[in-house]
């Protein structure tokens, strides 16, 4: 028994304590924008009643289990109704609910709101990584359309608009920061609103299971000052150049073409007859996509979020950095110094076994022999380094 | 050890194994010969063991004390040698069959080992015929009843598939009111000798099965047959002309529970877009890649109209090329309908995707994929 209360104790003071982490990006309890802080504003009073409803209901039942325990004596009198206390015990509850109620239709409808919405980015989900589309919007230098994955980049004070949708299986979208969850599902458009305060990353997460990845199924979005986002937005619509001639990123360009290019696309890639490469992953992956590849360097993850193309140093550096220098240290992209060497190589050498995908060809026959995630590819150690000099040319 | 007759059978199963082999290992491979070999052995196999199991069927040879009890007379060995029939040739033909043969051959040996352990029950045989009953029924009718259904609708769908269509509206009425006069006559004469009820149900019932069976033969009428041959309901016609077939009837109300990525309005011969989430009307819609993605379209114009997504090209073999091109029906004014656009390559790909109104001169929505 005094051991059960031991660990008891033990359990509850450190599930207390973990709510005191200073390293919790995704902590529901400090919102970086106004979606998210009229959900925090909301929940704070709701959780204050509910726990103070909660502390009494329990210390009155403790009490009259402690001051009414079986000692033997006889069962004393019952009584039946007692029509006063019975209306107000329901009354009280009662009018509660209905000022909770109140201010929560409020804050639902506030946060449906979206004829003032700013920005729009398509979010389409598939196993297990999000892919952002920014359609054309002059006013923010886009003229032609953007696309990327993984780190979705907004400009702060702006309301982003989110249409949410999926390639394959439900999803959900979550930054708590920025706002509350929204499925993501076949077929449908979900609209989901979201605006940050200041400079920054903050983190997300798939909340809909979604298979065997779903706990790799991250997302960051990066909130950058206005005239960052400018530059990002310029950087995104660069064309694409082609690595210099008689050097290892060109052999790399060589391999991505055999090897990656099939699922992968990067805008702008041509063929030695000038013919553009259009990749084809409707033909290999259930999803029918891959995430495009242009730009890659101008993120700081891959692999559906999972994994940083920074490296340790370089990725403290930017997400400890102020707001002000942040949009700086983020715009500077990945450099060779900077990468994340072990785990792109790693990824290259053999993807399935870095995250849990559907990619074993003698299992996939319920898929037509289609992937969920990417295979492994048998590449030679001469070919990883090939590839990881290409791919740092794509910023 | 053997008796007489196991000797016989055991010689059959010996010599279909043998035959088995060698019609596998020199004469040919194919399965229905296997199947057909290895059906006869297993059916010789199962008919020594019995034989060896019943020393001939003579009680006194098996040590067993002849009783007066003989067993009920039953149909369920028939149905399960029916069921393995058509198990076998299920191997051979389709997997429907197959599934058949499996169901006959289990509901066949549930209801034989059901009935025989009723028969050890008790010493009364009528208690033992209506504990049967008790178990069994409840399952035999609902079951009986929904083949015996399912055989007439498919039986009269046949026959109306394989008559005009005029006839086939005919057949129904006079058919539904034989079955109503039937329905009346049996309420009206309760006491109609059960004979007679069953007689009338039957000559009905087997009436219709016939001429469905009839029906099947004959094959759907003509003018099916050459809407099936020629597509006519599936091949779009996307013109500014009525299409005699794939515009007929076309639908014209879209689900108020539809998720549309964009709607697509023809008012007053001015093509508009809006998209989900963007206020005002867009020149182009984007939607993503690889995903279906509904478009509706609505026309508000005095004219029927239909909404035509030109979504490229295609190669058919070598330099070969055909457009890809998808419609709705041609609509009038104040329907809707749905396009669901699949697009697997960015608009990068080649030329633009656009939506279009056939007879609309010089107006289009662009379709990008990123």
């Amino acid at each position: 028994m005094r051991r059960m209360l031991t660990v008891g104790v033990g359990l509850s003071t450190s599930l207390v304590l973990a709510g005191c982490a200073t390293n919790a990006p995704q902590d529901t309890f400090q919102p970086k924008g106004p979606n998210a802080q009229m959900i925090d504003d909301l929940q704070k009073p709701v959780f204050a009643v509910a726990g103070i409803i909660g502390v009494i209901v329990t210390v009155a039942v403790l009490y009259a289990i402690y001051k009414f325990r079986d000692r033997g004596q006889p069962i004393p009198e019952q009584t039946h109704g007692k029509p006063a206390l019975e209306i107000t015990l329901t009354i009280i509850p009662a009018l509660i609910l209905t000022v909770v109620g109140v201010f929560t239709f409020r804050t639902v409808f506030d946060l449906a709101k979206t004829s003032d919405t700013e920005m729009i980015i398509n979010v389409t989900g598939q196993q297990w990584w999000w892919e952002y589309d920014y359609p054309v919007q002059n006013e923010y230098g886009i003229t032609q359309p953007i696309i990327t994955s993984g780190q979705l980049v907004i400009p702060v004070g702006t309301k982003v608009m989110l249409r949410q949708t999926s390639r394959d299986v439900i999803h959900s979208y979550w930054i708590p920061a920025l706002n509350g969850k929204r499925d993501a599902v076949p077929g449908r458009v979900h609209l989901n609103r979201i605006e940050a305060d200041e400079p920054g990353i903050y983190a997300g997460q798939c909340t809909e299971f979604c298979g065997l990845s779903h706990a790799n199924m991250r997302m960051e979005a990066v909130a950058l000052s206005k005239a960052d986002f400018a530059k990002w937005v310029a950087g995104q619509l660069k064309p694409y150049t082609p690595p210099a001639e008689n050097t290892l990123a060109k052999e790399g360009e060589a391999v991505f073409v055999n090897q990656c290019a099939r699922c992968h696309q990067v805008n702008g890639m041509k063929r030695a007859d000038g013919t553009a490469i259009i990749a084809a992953p409707d033909e290999s992956v259930v999803s029918g996509a891959a995430p495009n590849l242009s730009h890659l360097m101008s993120r700081n993850t891959f692999a559906g979020a999972m994994f940083d193309l920074l490296n340790t140093s370089c990725r403290k550096d930017v997400w400890d950095a102020d707001s002000e220098s942040f949009g700086a240290k983020y715009l500077q992209g990945v450099s060779e110094d900077c990468l994340n060497q072990s785990d792109l190589r790693g990824w290259l050498r053999n993807a399935p076994e870095m995250k849990p995908m559907y990619v074993n060809p003698e299992l996939l026959s319920s898929t037509g022999g289609k992937y969920r995630g990417m295979p492994y590819l048998g590449l030679t150690e001469s070919d990883i380094e090939k590839l990881v000099a290409y791919l740092l040319t794509l910023k | 050890m053997f008796s007489t007759g196991s000797k016989y059978f055991f010689g059959i199963t010996l010599f279909g194994a043998l035959s088995f082999a060698v019609y596998m290992l020199l004469i040919d491979e194919s399965a229905i010969g296997a199947t057909a070999l290895l059906g006869a052995v297993a059916a010789t196999a199962l008919l020594t063991t019995l034989v060896l199991s019943t020393r001939d069927g003579e009680a006194g040879e098996a040590g067993v004390a002849a009783t007066e009890d003989t067993p009920t007379s039953s149909m369920w060995p028939l149905i399960t040698a029916a069921g393995f029939v058509i198990l076998l040739a299920g191997t051979i033909t389709t997997t429907a069959v197959f599934l058949l043969g499996v169901v006959v051959l289990l509901a066949s040996l549930f209801e034989w080992t059901v009935l025989g352990w009723s028969e050890r029950a008790s010493s009364d045989k009528a208690y033992n015929a209506s504990l049967r009953k008790r178990l069994l029924h409840p399952i035999e009718f609902p079951v009986i009843s929904a083949v015996g259904l399912g055989v007439i609708i498919v039986a009269f769908s046949r026959i109306t598939l394989a008559i005009s269509k005029d006839a086939g509206a005919i057949a129904f009425i006079v058919i539904g009111l034989a079955v109503l006069g039937a329905g009346v006559l049996f309420s009206l004469r309760p006491n109609l000798k059960r004979g007679i009820v069953i007689g009338i149900s039957t000559v009905g019932a087997l009436g219709i099965v016939s001429a469905g069976i009839a029906g099947a033969g004959a094959g759907v009428r003509d003018e099916l047959a050459e809407a099936r041959s020629e597509g006519h309901y599936t091949h779009q016609d996307c013109g500014a002309e009525k299409s005699k077939y794939f515009d007929k009837l076309p639908l014209e109300v879209v689900s108020s529970t539809a998720s549309v990525i964009a709607t697509v309005e023809i008012v007053n011969g001015k093509l508009t877009a809006r998209a989900q989430g963007i206020p005002g009307d867009q020149e182009s819609i984007t939607i993503p890649r690889s995903n279906p993605s509904s478009v509706m379209f609505v026309n508000k114009d005095q004219e029927e109209h239909r909404l035509v997504a030109n979504l490229g090209t295609k190669v058919i073999s070598g330099d070969v090329k055909e457009d890809v091109v998808l419609c709705t029906q041609m609509i009038a004014d104040g329907a809707e309908q749905v396009l669901i656009l699949n697009i697997p390559k960015p608009s990068m790909a080649g030329k633009p995707y656009t939506l279009t109104v056939p007879g609309l001169a010089g107006q289009s929505i662009e379709v990008i994929v990123p």
